[in-house]
């Protein structure tokens, strides 16, 4: 390999990017507007869901519980009747309702509790917060009852109260902590991918990769040549993107900046590589396109990002283990949520995975260079 | 022109290339000795650009074969003797006229990059980006990246489209000034005009070489003072 030959690549890759103001912008401003409109998403404090409390019991009971249900944190109750807070809901001023029946007390008595909650039903995450409200407001007014109702020097129902030790995170991490570090490598990955493989693509449809191969360049040289001048602005990248999740949106991390920066850099790097391969087999750039929904999808999907790969179906974790994502996913939520180092045999593995990955993609992506000598 | 035992710069022996079974060359066999200027003349899809890029070594041929500069093709070593300028203005677009001669330049580590735009008459424009580049002055630019290395061997496979006349009047004065300097030079060209500016030509159709001579020996061949009608006679007599 000819260090002249593969730098005049590198460098002409450079020129082109210093008039190709778009393409920088896709690759260092596209990811900070995502990972920014990711963060306002995930970090966002849900706004309690709205309950509407019917209370229409004679005893006690009811109106202590109603009484709870007022002092939540976790909904927002108001006192209603059940045509109006049937009319809300549909309206979608209310997440759900409860209703507190004229026997409750009664019922209570007898052995049975039975409030009557309808929720709206298209939120999951709502109908679950409001019947955790609902349990708690119940438990606390029937403790409430029976302190009243006990005679002085019995003792008192004993309140449940577990201590909760966080191994990791320290027990505040919120949505964004948890996603916003594979997020990152997903970010790196994708861009650098399409960028790579629709500049790669224009060498071969524009008929300059048929010059490059009537010069003395090897096809090892172009393929290092643009994974040098690709590489190069993933680095950038990846440092911005990683600068920006820890500095600005505050991402926990537990582990060593310089060994995420390392995971980031190799992903990308897998990335140029991936889209030099690929864009063998698209012969326009539309068709490059298509092919992003088919590499970002599954691996979006599988590769543990949204649902973790230990919970996937069979068939589907071997799929998850064979994507290179799945491990720079695993690789970067260990290190930055349990501060793993390279000592662990799992970032071990995944930082080996990820390298092995990177070299194929670029054998891979000379010997369809070879291809073009018919 | 060609001293007497020296091998030819280019050796095309009983050449056979198909696509799918289907031959874009037939059996070619020719020999540009160094310093001349030969034509190929053809309509599209005789096989000009076909043959040109097995001169190169762009495709390995199915039988025969191919020899340049004393090399037996396909050979990467001796692709820095050779400038290869491709039908469509093979360039990038988004880099500037100086940058993109500059950028082959550096593939072969030498190469005057004003002095080529000069004689391309695109000096004044070397700033220009590419893609605002009219159709000529592409070509021009294209043609200025296949010999800013000073090649022993020059392939082009229709130069002068979209060039106008005088200014193709200029680039064939400076091909004919590095010929005499030794430089060979194989053109292929649809263009009849263009035929007669050539040392020697070759009719190609269909993949075969039908007749090969200087346009004067053709159009007596083929009894004519036309050479477009020589071509349609030779090509008549041929079926």
């Amino acid at each position: 390999m000819n260090p002249r030959r593969t730098l005049a690549i590198t460098r002409r890759l450079f020129a082109q990017f210093r008039h190709d103001r778009r393409t920088l912008a896709i690759l260092f401003v596209v990811p900070i507007v995502i990972l920014g409109l990711f963060a306002a998403l995930f970090r966002a404090d849900a706004a309690a869901p709205a309950l509407g409390v019917i209370q229409l019991d004679s005893g006690e009971l009811g109106p202590a519980v109603a009484r709870q249900l007022d002092a939540s944190d976790l909904v927002e109750a108001r006192s209603t009747t059940e045509a109006e807070a049937s009319a809300d809901l549909e309206a979608g001023e209310l997440a759900g309702y409860v209703v507190l029946p004229k026997d409750f007390s009664a019922s209570a008595m007898a052995g049975r509790v039975a409030p009557e909650i309808t929720v709206e039903g298209t939120s999951q995450q709502d109908a679950v917060v409001v019947q955790q409200a609902v349990q708690r407001a119940m438990a606390a007014g029937i403790r409430e009852l029976i302190a009243a109702q006990a005679p002085p020097g019995a003792p008192a129902l004993p309140e449940i109260d577990p201590k909760i030790t966080y191994r990791y995170g320290g027990g505040d991490l919120d949505g964004l902590d948890l996603l916003g570090g594979p997020f990152m490598g997903m970010m790196v990955f994708f861009l650098v991918y399409v960028v790579t493989s629709v500049s790669f693509l224009r060498e071969r449809s524009l008929g300059t990769l048929e010059r490059l191969m009537a010069t003395p360049l090897r096809r090892t040289e172009i393929a290092v040549g643009y994974m040098l001048g690709f590489g190069v602005v993933a680095v950038v990248q990846a440092a911005e993107i990683l600068a920006f999740g820890l500095l600005v949106l505050n991402l926990y991390n537990a582990g060593d900046v310089a060994l995420l920066f390392g995971i980031q850099v190799l992903l990308a790097l897998a990335a140029v590589n991936l889209g030099i391969f690929l864009s063998t087999f698209a012969r326009n750039e539309f068709q490059a396109v298509q092919f992003i929904p088919l590499i970002v999808a599954p691996q979006v999907l599988l590769s543990g990002l949204i649902v973790p790969v230990s919970s996937e179906p069979d068939w589907l974790q071997v799929i998850s283990n064979a994507l290179p994502l799945t491990y720079a996913v695993d690789a970067l939520r260990e290190v930055m949520l349990k501060g793993a180092d390279l000592a662990w045999g799992s970032i071990r593995l995944d930082v080996a995975v990820i390298a092995a990955f990177c070299i194929a993609a670029i054998v891979a992506a000379a010997a369809t260079l070879r291809r073009e000598v018919a | 022109m060609n001293a007497a035992g020296a091998p030819p710069t280019i050796a095309v022996r009983n050449v056979v290339k198909r696509f799918g079974g289907i031959p874009a060359l037939n059996g070619i066999t020719l020999a540009i000795p160094r310093g001349q200027v030969y034509g190929l003349l053809g309509p599209n899809g005789a096989g000009k650009t076909t043959l040109i890029r097995a001169i190169v070594g762009l495709l390995r041929v199915d039988e025969g074969e191919v020899e340049v500069l004393g090399r037996h093709m396909p050979d990467r070593g001796i692709l820095s003797n050779i400038g290869y300028m491709t039908q469509a203005a093979a360039l990038y677009g988004d880099l500037t006229a100086e940058e993109n001669v500059r950028f082959f330049a550096s593939l072969y580590g030498r190469g005057d990059v004003a002095e080529v735009l000069q004689f391309v008459d695109l000096f004044e424009r070397r700033g220009s980006v590419t893609a605002t580049l009219s159709g000529g002055m592409r070509t021009r630019l294209s043609l200025a990246c296949a010999l800013v290395h000073r090649p022993e061997l020059l392939l082009l496979d229709e130069p002068t489209v979209g060039v106008d006349p005088q200014l193709r009047a200029q680039l064939w004065d400076g091909l004919r000034r590095m010929a005499a300097d030794g430089t060979t030079i194989l053109i292929s060209s649809h263009v009849m005009d263009e035929a007669e500016r050539t040392d020697r030509l070759g009719l190609i159709l269909a993949g075969r070489l039908l007749a090969e001579g200087s346009a004067d020996e053709l159009r007596a061949l083929a009894n004519t003072d036309r050479l477009e009608e020589a071509f349609l006679t030779l090509a008549s007599a041929d079926r």
